[in-house]
């Protein structure tokens, strides 16, 4: 998966567990400032370990501000 | 198919016109496997508040741990079966005081989800396993009581579950003895659990544990776990609410009645035309065992009451003697109530099908090796559930069993009876052909109706009744069985049977009436009447008779109405025809003064306990 695709899956998802299009988040990248609780938090969880194929330390997750912090957790290291 | 708009587009569709997803989307959604697509459907199916065609169903959904994603893929689960949930989550820690308080008032169905912290203390030695069983056992009365009380204080019914034992509990203990003693210990529990469904009507428990052995989904996620109390996995959850998809289903009977198989490769491998009754793979070893294995899966289906059609593109002879002389079929003709063996479209034959059986398509599950098949009776007959068959031939008893298409709440004599009552239609339609006059036709058929006050041994069978028929039910009330059971003990109301037998065959218990027998003037609450009875006047002699029992009781009238649903068009003339005055908004009445209303010159009426013979 390219970094391109990854950034774009993720923000579909948060977007999706947010309930706001991919353009607001894109606007607004800070998750706070939505409604980023434990609920929406943990359904994007899931569906981000699911779609991309990655398991996620909970601690980094949680420590995530923005859209691009979570993509930096779940993009390939290599 | 795949040209078909995505499920969750054609649910957003649904939600945003105000109604029910189509019955298609509904078997779609049924078969979904992906825990993450229910929660997505159960976030967008929340918002839909009203839907013809979908039963309401109230759910209080208690836990002993978060609830979670639960609800969203739980209220997924309950659309696919025709169910409109209204989900009632209990509040956070407060599991046990609202089990022991709540009056569950106009509730159906409590839904638990446990956890091992209900059973096990806050802290335990490894090293006293005996003390820890004895914990478990103290605790698991703790919940019987609870349980138990609930269902005393409402008519709601209480769903629960086994409990996995947690591999960190299980595996922190060293010793092998000492471990075993804890699983012995734990599987008691899961036991008594169990149990409790043998120690009152309104309990039903599903075994997750074994659901959860067999799946491939982990239990739980530990992160969840600890971060959120969350015990199980999103896929351990789409399976308990699967389970109680499956109850909900069985209890409001939703569940299917008919399962129409196609024979070549999915009776047996091979196509007959070609290579011969003697050239078919079946019996002995692979694949020939799994093909066997399919027809006594059919067979133990058709012992507990599911009607086998036989829907096959052969020739009819060769199949005939094929099914009668092979020494490996499990599936005798007559194991088949109705067969459609031609080279016609076999959505029009299971369509033929169902009307001979005088049973809706929307009974039906369908059975075929084809794509081109199953694609063409899913364009044709949306509301039939569509499986495949082709792929390895091992598979296909799992692909038949896995949603429990055919559930029921409980076995009763009728559906043990009913692929034999079906075939035996089949049969009566073929002797009608040869009479000058129905009339002639009936008085040959020799009908007995049989009616009887219900009772303990067939309250089971007038709750299923009220919650399966559609077309001849004239109010939509559904009693279950406990308000059933409650107005069989009161003297001020009158719950009846009837059942129809006739030279072909008994029927069984096909309809009941609810009546209110309060004061002077008699009210039918509702009277529900299988559809497979329908044409021989068997409604025109139950209303005589009911007249003729409010009449000898000293009432003035006998009231009733009819309210008009989706499916109950065929009943709608049923009070006017049996000599009722309409008084407008489906209210009708019948004065008892002014002579009473005949049976059928043709049906033997038989009262309490004689033999229709």
């Amino acid at each position: 998966m390219t970094e391109t695709t990854v950034e774009q899956s993720v923000l579909e998802i948060l977007a999706g567990a947010l309930d706001v299009s991919v353009d607001v988040l894109r606007g607004e990248p800070v998750l706070a400032r939505h409604e980023w609780d434990s609920i929406s938090s943990l359904d994007a969880l899931a569906q981000l370990e699911n779609r991309l194929d990655v398991s996620l330390d909970l601690r980094a997750f949680h420590a995530a501000r923005t859209v691009d912090d979570v993509v930096a957790l779940v993009r390939p290291t290599s | 198919m795949s040209d078909r708009p995505d499920l969750l587009e054609s649910l957003r569709a649904a939600v945003a016109e105000g109604r029910a997803p189509s019955p298609a989307d509904l078997t779609r959604l049924a078969l979904v496997s992906d825990p993450l697509v229910l929660r997505k459907a159960g976030k967008l199916l929340a918002r839909l508040e009203d839907a013809d065609g979908l039963r309401p169903l109230r759910v209080a959904l208690l836990a002993t741990c978060t609830i979670g994603s639960y609800e969203q893929i739980l209220r997924a689960s309950l659309v696919s079966a025709g169910v409109l949930p209204d989900l009632v989550p209990g509040p956070y820690g407060m599991f046990e005081l609202t089990l022991a308080t709540d009056p569950f008032d106009g509730v159906d169905v409590v839904a638990l989800l446990l956890d091992e912290t209900c059973f096990l203390p806050h802290d335990w030695a490894a090293t006293d396993v005996d003390g820890l069983a004895g914990h478990l056992e103290a605790r698991l009365a703790d919940l019987r009581g609870l349980v138990l009380s609930a269902v005393e204080r409402s008519t709601a019914t209480v769903l629960l579950h086994t409990v996995p034992l947690p591999a960190q509990v299980r595996d922190s203990v060293i010793s092998w003895r000492a471990r075993a003693a804890l699983s012995k210990a734990w599987a008691k529990l899961n036991e008594g659990l169990l149990d409790l469904a043998a120690q009152h009507r309104q309990v039903a428990v599903t075994d997750l544990v074994s659901v959860l052995a067999d799946s491939p989904f982990p239990a739980r996620d530990d992160r969840l776990h600890r971060y959120g109390d969350l015990p199980y996995t999103d896929g351990a959850l789409s399976l308990l609410a699967r389970e109680v998809r499956r109850f909900a289903q069985a209890r409001g009977g939703l569940s299917r009645k008919v399962l129409a198989l196609d024979l070549d490769n999915t009776l047996w491998g091979g196509v007959l035309g070609e290579v011969g009754a003697e050239g078919v793979q079946l019996g002995g070893l692979y694949p020939g065992n799994a093909y066997r294995e399919v027809q006594r899966t059919a067979s133990r289906l058709r012992d507990q009451g599911v009607v086998l059609v036989l829907a096959s593109k052969n020739d009819a002879d060769l199949v005939d003697e094929a099914l009668t002389a092979h020494p490996e079929v499990l599936l005798r003709p007559e194991a088949f109530s109705a067969k459609a063996v031609n080279w016609s479209p076999k959505a029009g034959n299971l369509r033929e099908a169902a009307s001979a059986l005088g049973l809706a398509t929307g009974s039906f599950v369908f059975l075929d090796d084809s794509p081109f098949e199953r694609g063409h009776v899913e364009e044709e007959l949306p509301d039939v559930v569509v499986l495949p068959a082709d792929g390895d031939p091992a598979h296909i008893v799992r692909t038949l069993l896995a949603q429990g298409w055919f559930d029921v709440a409980e076995l009763t004599e009728t559906d043990l009876a009913r692929p034999e009552l079906y075939r035996s239609r089949t049969l009566r339609n073929d002797f009608a052909g040869g009479f000058g006059s129905s009339e002639d036709y009936l008085h040959a058929l020799d009908v007995r109706l049989v009616v009887q006050e219900a009772d303990g041994f067939s309250v089971a069978r007038v709750a299923q009744l009220a919650a399966r028929t559609n077309q001849f039910n004239l109010t939509g009330l559904r009693f279950d069985e406990a308000e059933t059971g409650r107005r069989i003990a009161d003297p001020d109301h009158l719950v009846v049977t009837f059942a129809v037998a006739d030279r072909f065959g008994d029927e069984g218990v096909i309809g009941a009436a609810w009546v209110d027998r309060s004061g002077v003037e008699w009210h039918v609450d509702n009277l529900v009447l299988s559809c497979r009875v329908l044409g021989r006047g068997v409604e025109l002699a139950i209303a005589a008779w009911l007249a003729r029992q409010a009449h000898a009781a000293g009432a003035t009238a006998l009231r009733g109405r009819y309210v008009p649903s989706k499916k109950n068009g065929l009943a709608k003339g049923f009070w006017t025809d049996a000599g009722f005055t309409a008084e407008g908004d489906g209210a009708h009445a019948l004065a008892l003064d002014a002579g009473l209303p005949e049976a059928p010159a043709w049906i033997n009426l038989l009262e309490g306990n004689e033999v229709a013979r």
